[in-house]
């Protein structure tokens, strides 16, 4: 798990949590969770337009460019976010725990190249990249940016799984198994993986992380997970910036499940009522559903 | 064990190979998908005369495998094909906003060395007090916050509360060095992220470092301080923090793009993004292209360098 150990290290050994810390800690992960899986059954009827960019008269948090409830908005944008991420997250494991097992276990040097070359190959391309490289073609929707997102995934995950397993493959308990005549697959997923259980654990979650905001800058640059659909027609359609206000909202669960400052959070949802450099009135193009028509506003 | 030399003839091996990769899979990607890539171009306006004339442009017509050769073999004379929506050759396009992306990735590299290493060493000295809890808890806070969500929240404090900086680099044209202050936030926005992660990678390297019996032995012997530090026990620390130095290239990849949206910079990322947004395929290629072997490039340099400080971890081949 190279190169990534800094960013979750902890003073000492193992250090037994503080239960203050860890109810800290439990509740930035979960308190943006919750909103953002069940924030539309808090959500309720829309209301009826109010002026833009005003606050007060029950809004939170202001109002947007077309008069709609920013709170509205993010209790809506945060869901398809997190459902893309967990998604791609769960389609990478699904393809990358068989290919890297099979390579760590595997006593044919031939089958593990042929297994993990292309992989190699792979992870040179840039992740954004990929996925705006299909943009360019069709609009890839909500399971399309999870296809897309698992794929980028799938080369450095199998490595991490690879270099976990050749490891516990390599010791006397599984020479062990495999003279008593174990199947390979008792091996495989009944020792050896259970054994890696805990370096994936911290791997998936440092992936998920890196997936959400993979997920929320192709939102924001308007590929994929159409935001703060409220009703259509009556609601406005999709926009590009609901996105940028539920990720704002959220402050990122990578803030919460690192025990990062509470302030935060609230600092950055103070700032999610405005929409800097939009003071154009009319003529703007916001809300058309055109991809990337939002910069000619700036 | 192998030597450095074939470890790197490998390496390069396996760039000349991710090269390859990338120029198959832009192709692929773009125009080999399964249906008819010229409806599909269409888009918005699927009336027959448009998807004719992009069946013509793209030679769509031909096998997939003839017009990659054809294209394949434009590649190395920066002939990139011409763009759908205007005619233009797209290497114009790509010289004309190569430029303020250079610029833009070259101050954050120039300034993300010095920025984060140093960062990392001023928590690593006061490891447990109070420089080292601001250190680490502001770098963690940061760390965790997109790039579109930290530039939004830079531009609303920094441009439009208190007017310091110009929000956007609307108006400058591909002249940036003219209006260095443009330059502030869309810098400190693309620095963010890699400079904590490097920063924390530093502390944690330099803090093992310090504790080591030889830095110890060094103090015995009255050596100063500083140099203990910077002499001693640096190069020591910075093993990981190179390692991580080749990963940020694919962020700053990402970084750049975003930023270039945000702030409205004329470079490659809003050239590319335009081009995804009208559906101009040609000049999406050439980009791809161009971002992909730049990024193979970057990471063979990076990864020769991670080897040469830490010969002992094998890096990616």
């Amino acid at each position: 798990v190279r190169g990534r150990g800094g960013t979750g290290e902890r003073r000492g050994e193992r250090s037994w949590l503080p239960s203050g810390r860890f109810a800290l800690g439990a509740a930035l992960v979960c308190v943006p969770l919750v909103l953002a899986l069940f924030g539309p059954l808090f959500a309720g009827e829309p209301g009826p337009r109010a002026t833009s960019f005003t606050l007060g008269g029950g809004h939170w948090l202001g109002t947007d460019f077309v008069g709609r409830d920013v709170w509205r908005q993010v209790l809506f944008g945060g869901r398809p976010v997190v459902v893309v991420a967990l998604a791609a997250t769960t389609l990478a494991y699904l393809v990358a725990l068989p290919v890297g097992l099979i390579s760590a276990l595997t006593h044919r040097a031939w089958l593990e190249e042929v297994l993990m070359r292309p992989l190699d190959v792979l992870l040179a391309v840039p992740s954004l990249l990929m996925i705006l490289l299909v943009a360019s073609v069709f609009s890839p929707g909500a399971p399309g940016l999870a296809l897309l997102v698992a794929l980028v995934n799938i080369p450095d995950a199998a490595r991490i799984v690879r270099a976990a397993a050749a490891d516990v493959a390599s010791r006397p308990a599984v020479e062990a198994l495999r003279m008593q005549g174990e199947s390979w697959w008792r091996i495989a997923v009944g020792h050896v993986g259970r054994s890696i259980l805990r370096p994936l654990a911290a791997d998936a979650g440092v992936r998920l992380t890196g997936v959400l905001y993979l997920v929320a800058t192709a939102a924001f640059l308007g590929i994929g997970v159409a935001p703060g659909r409220g009703r259509l027609g009556g609601d406005g359609g999709p926009q590009p910036y609901g996105a940028v206000r539920s990720a704002v909202g959220r402050g990122g669960p990578g803030a919460a499940d690192r025990d990062a400052d509470d302030g935060l959070q609230s600092a950055l949802r103070r700032t999610a009522r405005h929409w800097p450099g939009c003071h154009c009135g009319t003529g703007c193009r916001y809300g058309t559903g055109r991809r990337s028509s939002w910069r000619r506003c700036a | 064990v192998s030597g450095l030399g074939s470890w790197a003839a490998r390496r390069l091996l396996l760039g000349g190979a991710q090269t390859v990769a990338v120029v198959v899979l832009v192709f692929a990607l773009t125009e080999a998908l399964p249906g008819d890539a010229a409806v599909a171009l269409a888009g918005d306006q699927p009336d027959p005369a448009r998807i004719a004339a992009i069946r013509e442009a793209l030679d769509l017509d031909r096998p997939a495998y003839e017009r990659l050769a054809d294209w394949a073999t434009g590649l190395p004379h920066a002939d990139f094909g011409d763009s759908l929506t205007s005619g233009r050759p797209v290497s114009s396009y790509i010289s004309d906003a190569f430029g303020p992306t250079l610029l833009l990735a070259g101050l954050t590299v120039a300034l993300l060395v010095p920025v984060g290493v140093g960062l990392g060493v001023l928590a690593a000295r006061y490891e447990g007090r109070f420089v080292d809890r601001l250190v680490s808890s502001v770098t963690l806070g940061v760390y965790a916050v997109p790039e579109f969500a930290f530039g939004v929240l830079l531009v609303t404090v920094f441009a439009l509360r208190l007017d310091w900086l110009p929000p956007t680099a609307v108006g400058y044209g591909t002249d940036l060095l003219g209006h260095p202050a443009a330059l502030v936030l869309p810098v400190l926005v693309l620095l963010s992220r890699p400079v904590c992660s490097l920063s924390r990678l530093v502390r944690a390297g330099m803090i093992d470092a310090l504790a080591s019996p030889y830095v110890a032995q060094a103090r015995r012997y009255g050596i100063p301080g500083a140099r203990v530090r910077y002499a001693h026990a640096l190069p020591n620390a910075m093993a990981p923090a190179a390692q991580q130095l080749a990963r940020t290239v694919d962020w700053l990849l990402c970084g750049v793009i975003v930023v270039e949206a945000l702030f409205v910079i004329p470079g490659l990322g809003t050239v590319l993004m335009n081009a995804v947004a009208e559906r101009d395929v040609p000049v999406v290629q050439g980009l791809a292209v161009v971002f992909g072997v730049i990024t193979v490039v970057l990471n063979l340099g990076a990864d020769l360098v991670a080897h040469r400080f830490a010969p002992r971890a094998e890096v990616a081949a």
